[in-house]
Parts: structure tokens; C-alpha cells; sequence
């Protein structure tokens, strides 16, 4: 019967290395194995994504809300961030599941993009008519303008008369 | 210029007053399950909705000339917790017993994970569909859950209209009342 203590001396050189290799491969192990968990840095915002988030059955946004639906989503968001997923995939999948109505700002492409532009346009609008109107008041006072100074104007009649009363007025 | 001003300023206020009209006509009341727990049968309302569980519909018209028992449920509502493992139950009974009796669980305002692993703890067996956004709601009158409704075989919403927690006893009386229907 042999056990490893009676190997040879010279023998037991060769068994140092391996427990050595042993040792090596466990830590590359335990490098490979914390890889993964090392290159998942979260990236999104909790506090961000509660505000781009509403509760579809109060609709509030998630900040400002505490009903056991929002508490459910905020945990569901709270594991897709500890999963590394970022602040859009996160609202994407959200979106997938209820649609666009679960976001707290409507977005910014397809139907949804009118709710961006109306009131841009409604101002430009307003912004035009009021020039238009601006410049149309402006031409009327002109013209008005015109002709009271036409009005006060004295026909060369009236100056002689004028002239003609002046002059006995001095004498 | 200005003429054109006041047509659009006409047809503006027109379609503002034509989307006012439209709302109003489009307005739910306040949906069977009031008519129901004052003693009426009424038309069951439409239910066409995604499976919650694998990729397809069901309509609740094709269960026509069965008994349905339609329970709407979220996985963060407590009652329905409490009511899960009788009406899993109930269905297998009733489903043992007859083939003109089925349950449809209708997941509204949930998310899909916590949906999932409800039905699996629960034992929920039988055919769920999902409202992501609880639209089927006002047309049922569904006003928070659990609710559960009981469809005859022609279509109609039947008493008892059960709100919260529902016992085997309360579910088995229902149907029963339904299939006399």
C-alpha cells in the first residue's frame, strides 16, 4: 500500500507544481466566474425612470406614487436596472408591455408627436396672426393719421381769410 | 386673409365641439355588474383579449352555449391571493364534473412576471387573458378587484355578481344559477 507521503523525495518535487496549477486554475476560475457579475455596472436611474413611468391604475408617475401596482413596477424596474439594462431599454420594455400610455411625456415620433408640435404651431400661429394684425393696425393709424393732417390742413382760401383776420385784428 | 382667419377659427371650434360630442357618446355607464346586482340578466359585454399564458386571443363569444365564470384578478391584489387556490379549485371540479362550464381569469393592470408566477403558485389552471390597461373594465363595471361574473350559455350576464373574495360555495351557487338560465 502506498500513500502520497511515501512517495520519493524527487517524486514529491513533481506534486508541488500541480497543487500550484491547481491553485491557479481555481483562481482563474473564480476570475472567469466574477467576469460577468465585474462588467454589469448598472447604468440606469431609479429616481429617473420613476418619473418617466406612471402607474396605470393612477396615473401619476411612480415618484409620486405608492399604490401596490406602482410598487410592483418600481421593483420590476428596481431587478431590469440590477440586471444592467439601461434607461431605455428599461421604458421600452415597459412600453411593451402596457404601451405608450404607461410613459409620463408622450413621444416623441408618430402619432404622439403632435402633442409636441400643436403647441409649438398653435404659438408660431398665434406669433403670425398677431404680426399680421400688428402691421395691419399699424397701416390703418397711418392712414388715419394721414387724414386728419390732411383734414387740419387750411385750404389757401382759408389762410387768406386768416391772414385777412390778423391783419385787422392788428390795426 | 381675414375671411380665412375666421373659417379656420369656425372649423377649429366645430371639431373642438365635434370631439365633445363624440366623447360623450362614447362614454361608458356604469357597466352590467351595477344591472346585475340589481337583480338583471344583461348582454355580457365584448371581451377580446390577448392569452396571458402563449400567443393568441380568446374571445369570450366563442365560449358561447357554455357556462363562463370570468374572474378579473391582479397578482398585487390581496382577496384575489385569498380567493386563487378555491376558484383553481372550483374550476377543476366543475371541469371534472361537466364540459359546458369554464373559467377565464382576466388579468388587468399587471405585470407579466408577477402574473405568471401568481398562476403558477396558485395553481391556476384554467384559460387567463390579459387587459394590460384595464379597458375591458368600465363595460363590466368592474370596479376593483376581484370580481367575478357568471355568463349563461346565451351569452348573458347572470347573478350574482361577486365583489372581493369569492368562496367555493358562492362560485359553485352561481354557476349552478347560470346553467338554470
Amino acid at each position: 500500500m502506498r500513500c502520497v507521503w511515501a512517495v520519493p523525495r524527487r517524486a514529491r518535487v513533481w506534486h508541488q507544481p500541480s497543487r500550484l496549477v491547481r491553485l491557479l486554475l481555481a483562481a482563474l476560475a473564480a476570475l472567469v466566474l466574477a467576469a460577468p457579475a465585474a462588467a454589469c455596472k448598472p447604468q440606469a436611474s431609479q429616481a429617473y425612470l420613476e418619473t418617466r413611468l406612471v402607474c396605470i391604475t393612477c396615473h401619476t408617475t411612480l415618484d409620486e406614487s405608492d399604490s401596490p401596482f406602482a410598487v410592483e413596477m418600481k421593483t420590476e424596474i428596481a431587478r431590469q436596472i440590477k440586471a444592467c439594462r439601461t434607461n431605455s431599454q428599461i421604458i421600452d420594455s415597459m412600453v411593451a408591455e402596457f404601451g405608450p400610455s404607461v410613459l409620463s411625456t408622450p413621444q416623441t415620433h408618430g402619432f404622439d408627436l403632435i402633442a409636441w408640435v400643436l403647441p409649438l404651431g398653435g404659438i408660431l400661429l398665434g406669433a403670425t396672426a398677431l404680426g399680421f394684425g400688428a402691421l395691419r393696425w399699424r397701416a390703418v393709424r397711418a392712414t388715419a393719421s394721414e387724414d386728419r393732417a390732411q383734414s387740419a390742413g387750411l385750404t389757401p382760401e382759408d389762410e387768406r381769410r386768416v391772414d385777412e383776420e390778423l391783419n385787422r385784428f392788428d390795426d | 386673409m381675414m375671411r380665412a382667419v375666421r373659417a379656420v377659427a369656425v372649423a377649429s371650434v366645430l371639431a373642438l365641439l365635434g370631439l365633445l360630442v363624440w366623447d360623450l357618446a362614447h362614454q361608458n355607464g356604469p357597466g352590467v355588474a351595477v344591472k346585475v346586482d340589481k337583480g338583471k340578466i344583461v348582454p355580457a359585454p365584448k371581451l377580446d383579449l390577448p392569452l396571458l399564458t402563449g400567443a393568441g386571443r380568446l374571445s369570450l363569444a366563442s365560449l358561447r352555449g357554455k357556462v363562463v365564470v370570468v374572474n378579473f384578478w391582479q397578482s398585487s391584489c390581496y382577496p384575489c391571493k385569498l380567493e386563487a387556490r378555491d376558484v383553481a379549485a372550483a374550476s377543476r371540479a366543475w371541469n371534472a364534473k361537466r364540459r359546458d362550464v369554464v373559467f377565464l381569469g382576466v388579468n388587468a393592470q399587471d405585470l407579466k412576471g408577477p402574473a405568471h408566477a401568481y398562476l403558477k403558485r396558485y395553481g391556476v389552471d384554467y384559460t387567463n387573458v390579459r387587459d394590460a390597461l384595464g379597458s375591458t373594465w368600465p363595460k363590466w363595471g368592474v370596479t376593483a378587484v376581484p370580481e367575478t361574473f357568471f355568463i349563461d350559455r346565451r351569452g348573458r350576464v347572470v347573478p350574482p355578481h361577486i365583489t372581493g373574495q369569492a368562496s367555493r360555495a358562492q362560485i359553485d351557487d352561481g354557476i349552478r344559477r347560470a346553467l338554470d338560465g
